[in-house]
């Protein structure tokens, strides 16, 4: 048993074991003495000054050659080594009950560096970069770039020769996964295949870090650090409107934003000079943390919280620095005092927000008064969002071409000559209903009602609301109701009565001979007061209408569009009823005209449709016929699919909310008083009262002084030439991102028990290249993808396992497991289902029924999306933070309730389950197999070429296809067998169900492939 | 970040790749596929954390302690049940019912609700009995548990750090309220691995009563910075128990069953191109699924379970989502080797209508709870689980309107079954209930104690995370609470 722990711990330290330099008897602090030290040590003789022993430090020359535990050059007068070689429990370090042996190398290694003087260096990572000259190799042809220099004059010095180039189809699909998270198509492969330019694979480059979808890929992790979610986290978990910042980000990196200016606006976007939109949204970044509105939480425990949480994020994400362990105490390893923790969330001291986002009577917030469970998380900033504009109008050209789908002229004829005489007599397009008196209520000269009498006026005594009543007896066409709520002198100028602020308003209409009273489908208003569910607006009003208060003293409108338009016969009557406890004065008309074609359901009719019916009505030209066309299938249910696709477009149209979008932002206010908090206890108030400082223990010249720093001065010395950490940090994350590990391996902590880079010149090399490109993230990425080692096969070397199990040595290129969202990006781009929109509001993938009847505050159903946008890559996925989507998590998504530097890469049971009978991946098979089916291949054998070829982007192996026509064959025989089990398979998911056991068979060989690791590997 | 998960995952990654190597991988993989006793065969003679078949035996290897709880049922009240109705008999509380509370008690001191508020006692709204040989004070609302007396150990001074339930859950489950620490049974199963690997060996299920609710999160269950591995998964009351764990519509188990064979039959010659040692992982992963997606419908499959269990349970429709089907459900898990079980109740959160409220909370679970215990002593099985009962906090002997506020300077759970002593009453609060101060337990000592029974030394069993050695058991050394061993 004891061998087996050794032995995995000797893995570990082979794994981790740093790159011998050429002196191998010479002891390097850095490299060998300080994580020996770090592990065993520091705990209690390190920087933590509140559980120091003995007053001794060994992270400090001076302290420990003065406590005479180091006696430079001597080892056998230095207590250290008396000490760890010491049997004696009472004497022993460290302690028995440490559980912190030191292995015999260590021991001998901390004697070896005693012996030679006992030097001790700086950190590596808090040193400054200075770049390094690329070494000298032998072979030079092998040196595209100095990355190749770099790495392959450590191979050249331990014997071992790199791989050979990877074939160009797999290096497409290679580069493909890793700059956009998408496979490239048959076509792309074979294009790039076939290209004869010397320059094609820098070509390929270059158009693929110019693709909208690069954005996407590099959003991934950097939404990971800025832990973006759609909802709040704690307690009920409610919606936050945050989109916008996702869409800045994937901007960003699109258009290759300097980093250093997309850091500064992330961070104190909002205190640049006249900052723009962007600049504000881009600081959503800040605002990211966990929120509750939980009842009873207490204000001052949660804004601890959120000042920590962002003290953690700004230290990992740009630093590379777990601050997060200085909160209670002094941090055990790294020179980060408890202090120092403080002192940088007091950068963030003037972010406004509200520990508990509600108004509680025990907790009373008067900003928020009267908010509930379902209101947004202010500040928030409204913003132009470019895929909404975009979105809306290809919506309204949609609509535009529904009439393609109803050519009944019979039903056109119809309509015609009643609209036109209508049309003709109310040239707005609307008509008065006649108002009907009651008590209390009288009839006004221009059609309105006006409660005279209040206590008169209701229904019934008690009764709640007055009776607005209106009727018409013309027939007719209707399709639109609408209601003006009018200012009225007898109710002090205002639209509500009885000082009233608001007046909700419901409405039913019914029609003389029907049961039912008649249906909408659609209703807003010009003028309103916003409905919230679960974080956001609800757009319309059909589920109730109540006027805003900001323009209480004018005439404000509301349009209710009916489900199905009616043609009010001779002798019927249509009777609309008001509801309201609080309207003064009410209109109500009603129109023949349906949305207009930009879908608004509010407007007068639009005066060329007027003019087109009008014209129709007398055998007008064939533009004003077609023009008329187009108002009637928007106003008359025409046929039932074309109406269908009227009304789902009307209400996505809504959706888009004009292409406005709300994001919550940082907005400044006074700074709130930061303490230190002793043990992080939030009701300690003894600690001493900081401002924002930069870590003391980092190079800070460049840092202004004599006044209060701010979130700007944080992020200028953030991104400052002085900074040794965030171009490393930043570089390191890329380069595991194309080669599967960091050059620290650590990439969340390059402090002390972090690792000691294994290449760290060419870590060096790359940190000053970056920041001396101007921050240029494509150059850096561009450097990696075109360098040998970047090009090489993947095929393991078993020879080199017990050298480099990791290959840390990049002697081939390390295959990497697609991150969740690739995975489910991938079967869906192959299936031809992918949407390839970029930007916008989150998606609502296919997800296990019932999953959110834990969730409350408010409860909440999950919807999938409809369409395409149930498509939309796995970047716009819904991300719940108490309930992330099971396929996501399956596949080490993190549900980013924390800063999250790095994705644990697991393999297990749940994945499997996932991609064999997850809806969306049976979906994506189903509609692949029609895909091949219907791209006619000369056989069964070229339909599984075609798979592959579509899936892996190579060719099947012989092998491969014998195996899968056998498998295939086997289900056509069940399938036939079974005609009920196709159908059920091909009817898995919202794309059109359709096909035979043929079909069937082959949704079932597609999904084999689809589950195939190599379909999730990125070779 | 290296584990010792990772160095087992590359050492059994090679290992795996010589032996196909050695056998040739397709006719290994085929041979094994849906072949549990060969895995085992295979894994039998590995004195290793985990063997070639993807089975995990865990880090504590071997244990710290003797193992006295192979598996643990962790009954959560959710919401935070009253200890004054419940466990923690206080006459003097009930005789000033009405009263202020002295503010000699109170002053300084955290308040949710009931912030900026007059103080004002409340007496429980129910008797206590003296039950059993031991004559432990219940109330009179949990008669069923009050059979079980001399079985359990009731422990009246708990104490935790966090006042609402979102953190407070959190702390109990992860000893932590940072996010991305791994709860109780990740930790668990980590450290002592699986006895199944036909089922995940970290299940949980959730029930839900008539008030009170509050919402809890799946991070609750989440293995946080561990591998996703040692995840609790949750079962589900509606749809598949498991996601993802029904075959498509029209695939059958033996379509489910060639697909399977043939997607690790191309992973197999994939394997032989690429040398990539993760291609094994897969392969066993999905022989795993396989038969998961066996063993799965047999769990949750009631139809053995004779009427006259069902009775004891109070069962009215098995699978209903009830907690008293979920106790039923813990019972199988248990014998089907399942390491950590948690049943979440939420139904105790009764900042007001506390007497109907807990009146039907209590008859929610007392029942089943009582038959838990009981069934698992009958089947021999009760000396080997541990079981805890108990909310993420307490309420309040301050009255809120018709109910009570949160509170977590003391509150009341019990234990029982593996390695527990039966019949005792640990600790005790003053005499308002207000404050614990006799033999306190802060949350930590309860995982202390937890992994002991375990076999686990808390102090000990330290994970590498972002540079910090991380324990369940917090930062500053925990006590077992040694009152509460058998």
């Amino acid at each position: 048993m004891r061998n087996v722990l050794m032995s995995g711990f000797a893995a570990v330290c082979l794994t981790f074991a740093p790159l011998a330099v050429a002196d191998d008897a010479k002891v390097e602090f850095n490299r060998d003495v300080r994580p020996i030290l770090s592990e065993h040590c520091y705990a209690c003789h390190g920087p933590d000054k509140g559980h120091r022993k003995a007053g001794l430090r060994l992270d400090r020359r001076d302290s420990a050659v003065k406590h005479g535990a180091v006696f430079p050059g001597d080892p056998d007068a230095s207590e250290l080594v008396m000490r760890i070689l010491s049997d004696d429990a009472e004497e022993m370090m460290p302690p028995p009950e440490a559980h912190k042996e030191l292995a015999d190398a260590d021991k001998q290694v901390l004697q070896d560096w005693i012996a030679q003087g006992a030097e001790y260096q700086l950190h590596w990572a808090y040193a400054p970069p200075v770049r390094p000259a690329a070494p000298e190799v032998e072979d030079q042809t092998w040196v595209r770039n100095p990355i190749d220099a770099f790495l392959l004059s450590n191979l050249e010095s331990k014997g071992v020769a790199p791989s050979p180039e990877a074939s160009r189809r797999r290096l497409i699909r290679r580069l493909s996964l890793d700059l956009l998270g998408l496979p490239p198509t048959p076509e792309e492969v074979r294009a790039f295949e076939e290209d004869a330019d010397p320059k094609a694979y820098e070509k390929l480059v270059d158009r693929l870090l110019k693709s909208p979808h690069y954005g996407e890929r590099m959003a991934v992790a950097w939404l990971d650090l800025a832990r973006f979610t759609d909802s709040v986290g704690y307690h009920g978990d409610q919606g936050q409107r945050v989109f916008p910042y996702r869409d800045y980000v994937i901007d960003a990196f699109n258009s290759d934003k300097p980093f250093d200016v997309f850091a500064v606006e992330q961070l104190a976007g909002d205190l640049l000079p006249d900052p723009t939109p962007d600049q504000l949204v881009a600081t959503c970044f800040n605002r990211l943390n966990m929120m509750t509105r939980e009842g009873g939480a207490q204000p001052g425990e949660y804004l601890a919280k959120y000042a920590a949480d962002r003290a953690r994020t700004v230290g990992l994400t740009f630093l590379g620095s777990t601050f997060g362990c200085a909160e209670c105490h002094d941090h055990k390893y790294d020179p980060i005092s408890q202090r120092d923790f403080y002192t940088l969330s007091a950068f963030f001291a003037d972010v406004k927000q509200w520990g508990v986002y509600h108004d509680y009577d025990y907790t009373p917030n008067p900003e928020l008064k009267g908010w509930s469970n379902d209101h947004p998380f202010p500040p928030e900033i409204e913003v132009q969002s470019r895929y909404l504009v975009e979105r809306r109008d290809d919506l309204v050209r949609k609509l535009a071409g529904v009439l393609e789908r109803s050519p009944d002229m019979g039903a056109l004829r119809n309509w015609v000559p009643p609209t036109a005489e209508f049309l003709k007599a109310h040239e707005s397009g609307w008509a008065a209903l006649k108002p009907v008196a009651a008590a209390g209520v009288e009839e006004l000269p221009d059609d309105g009602l006006v409660v005279t009498d209040a206590a008169k006026s209701r229904a019934k005594p008690k009764g709640p609301e007055p009776r607005f009543r209106f009727q018409a007896a013309a027939p007719g066409w209707v399709a639109r109701i609408r209601v003006e709520l009018v200012p009225d002198a007898r109710h002090g100028g205002k639209v509500a009565r009885d000082g009233a602020e608001t007046a909700g308003v419901n409405l039913t209409a019914t029609v003389t001979g029907e049961d039912k009273p008649l249906g909408f489908f659609l209703a807003d208003a010009d003028l309103k007061s916003p409905r919230y569910f679960n974080g956001d607006e609800i757009p319309g009003v059909l589920a109730g209408w109540r006027t805003s208060k900001d323009h209480a003293d004018e005439t404000q409108t509301a349009v209710w569009c009916l489900d199905q338009p009616i043609q009010l016969e001779e002798g019927r009557t249509l009777t609309v009823e008001v509801k309201s406890a609080q309207a003064g004065r009410v209109r109500v008309s009603f129109s023949p005209i349906g949305i207009g074609r930009d879908g608004d359901p509010i407007g007068d009719v639009d005066p060329d449709d007027r003019a087109a019916v009008l014209a129709a009505a007398r055998q007008g030209t064939r533009v004003e016929t077609e023009r008329a066309r187009a108002c009637f299938a928007r106003s008359a249910a025409a046929d039932a699919e074309s109406w269908r696709a009227v009304k789902e477009l009307a209400k996505e149209i809504l959706d888009c909310r004009d292409g406005r979008a709300f994001c919550t932002i940082v907005r400044a206010a006074e700074p709130m008083e930061t303490r230190v908090l002793p043990r992080g206890d939030w009701t300690d108030r003894s600690g001493e009262v900081v401002e924002p400082e930069v870590p003391r223990f980092l190079p800070h010249a460049s840092v202004a002084t004599g006044r209060r720093l701010t979130r700007l001065d944080l992020a200028r010395w953030i991104v400052a030439d002085e900074n040794p950490l965030t171009a490393r940090v930043f570089v390191n994350r890329l380069w595991k991102q194309l080669f599967g590990s960091g050059i620290s391996a650590v990439v969340e902590d390059v402090g002390v028990q972090g690792e000691w880079p294994v290449h760290p010149e060419l870590l060096d090399w790359l940190a000053v290249e970056f920041r001396e490109s101007g921050w240029d993230v494509k150059h850096v990425v561009r450097l990696m993808v075109e360098s040998s080692a970047y090009r090489q096969d993947s095929r393991g070397r078993p020879e080199l396992n017990d050298l480099d199990p990791n290959n840390r040595w990049v002697a081939f290129q390390s295959p990497r497991r697609l991150e969740a969202e690739f995975v489910r990006d991938n079967a869906l781009a192959v299936a031809g289902l992918l949407n390839p929109d970029v930007g916008g509001p989150s998606a609502f993938p296919y997800q296990p029924a019932g999953y959110y009847s834990n969730l409350q505050f408010p409860n909440r159903d999950y919807i999938a999306s409809a369409g395409a946008l149930q498509y939309r890559r796995g970047v716009y996925s819904h991300w719940q933070r108490t309930f992330p989507h099971p396929m996501l998590a399956n596949f080490d998504a993190p549900a980013r309730e924390e800063c999250t530097p790095a994705r644990n890469v697991a393999n297990t049971p749940q994945q499997a389950l996932t991609l064999l009978n997850d809806p969306s991946f049976v979906e994506a098979a189903r509609t692949l197999a029609g895909r091949i089916l219907a791209e006619g291949a000369a056989d069964d054998g070229d339909r599984i070429d075609r798979i592959y070829r579509l899936v892996l982007g190579r060719p099947v192996a012989e092998a491969e296809r014998a195996s899968l026509l056998d498998y295939l064959a086997a289900s056509r025989r069940t399938f036939q067998a079974d005609p009920a089990a196709a159908e059920k398979l091909l009817s898995v998911g919202q794309a059109p169900a359709g096909g035979d056991a043929e079909t069937a068979a082959w949704a079932m060989t597609c999904r084999v492939v689809l589950n195939l690791h190599e379909s999730i590997t990125r070779y | 970040m290296p584990t010792d998960f990772d160095a087992w995952r590359t050492r059994l990654q090679r290992r795996a790749f010589l032996r196909n190597s050695a056998y040739g991988i397709g006719s290994l993989a085929l041979a094994g596929l849906l072949d549990p006793t060969l895995q085992r065969r295979a894994g039998a003679s590995e004195p290793e954390a985990g063997d070639p078949g993807g089975h995990w035996n865990g880090v504590i290897r071997p244990t710290h302690f003797p193992i006295k709880a192979k598996r643990v049922i962790h009954l959560c009240m959710a919401g935070g049940p009253s200890q004054f109705e419940s466990l923690d008999h206080k006459p003097r509380l009930a005789a000033l019912d009405g009263q202020p509370f002295p503010e000699s008690f109170t002053r300084g001191q955290q308040l949710a609700q009931l912030q900026n508020k007059a103080l004002i006692a409340r007496g429980p709204f129910c008797g206590f009995q003296r039950h059993g040989e031991s004559g432990q004070m219940i109330s009179d609302l949990f008669p069923h548990i009050a059979t079980i007396a001399d079985k359990i150990a009731i422990v009246r001074s708990m104490t935790t750090e966090q006042i609402n339930h979102d953190p407070a859950h959190a702390f109990m489950n992860s000893g932590s309220i940072l996010k991305g620490r791994p709860s109780m049974g990740s930790w668990l199963l980590y450290g002592l691995g699986a006895e199944t690997d036909d089922l995940p060996g970290f299940v949980v299920l959730t029930s839900a009563g008539a008030t009170g609710l509050q919402p809890v999160s799946a991070r609750q269950w989440s293995a946080g910075f561990l591998p996703s591995k040692f995840q609790g998964i949750q079962f589900q009351s509606k749809g598949d128990a498991v996601h993802y764990i029904s075959s498509p519509p029209g695939v059958d188990p033996i379509a489910q069953q060639a697909s399977i064979a043939e997607v690790n039959r191309l992973n197999g010659m994939l394997a032989d191109d690429r040398l990539d040692s993760e291609i094994q992982t897969r392969i066993a992963q999905y022989e795993l699924a396989f038969r998961m997606q066996t063993s799965v419908p047999e769990l949750t499959d009631f139809s053995s379970e004779p009427k006259s269990v069902l009775d004891m349970y109070g069962v009215a429709t098995p699978g209903d989502g009830s907690f008293a089907s979920n106790c039923l459900m813990a019972r199988r898990l248990a014998e089907r080797g399942v390491r950590m079980i948690q049943l979440y109740h939420r139904a105790w959160d009764h900042h007001g209508g506390i007497e109907r409220g807990m009146t039907l909370a209590a008859r929610d679970v007392d029942q089943p709870c009582a038959a838990l215990v009981k069934d698992l002593e009958r089947r021999g099985m009760l000396d080997e689980t541990l079981i805890v009962w108990g909310g993420e906090f307490g309420r309040t002997p301050m009255g809120q309107g018709t109910g009570r506020d949160h509170h977590i300077l003391g509150f009341s759970i019990w234990l029982a079954g593996g390695g527990i002593k039966g019949g005792v009453t640990h600790g005790a609060t003053d005499e308002l209930g207000y404050r614990a101060v006799e033999d306190v337990v802060p949350v930590h000592d309860l995982h202390a104690t937890i992994l002991a029974l375990c076999g686990i030394d808390g102090n000990r069993f330290t994970v590498k995370f972002q540079g910090l050695d991380v324990r369940l058991t917090g930062f500053e050394p925990a006590n077992v609470v040694r009152g509460l061993l058998a």
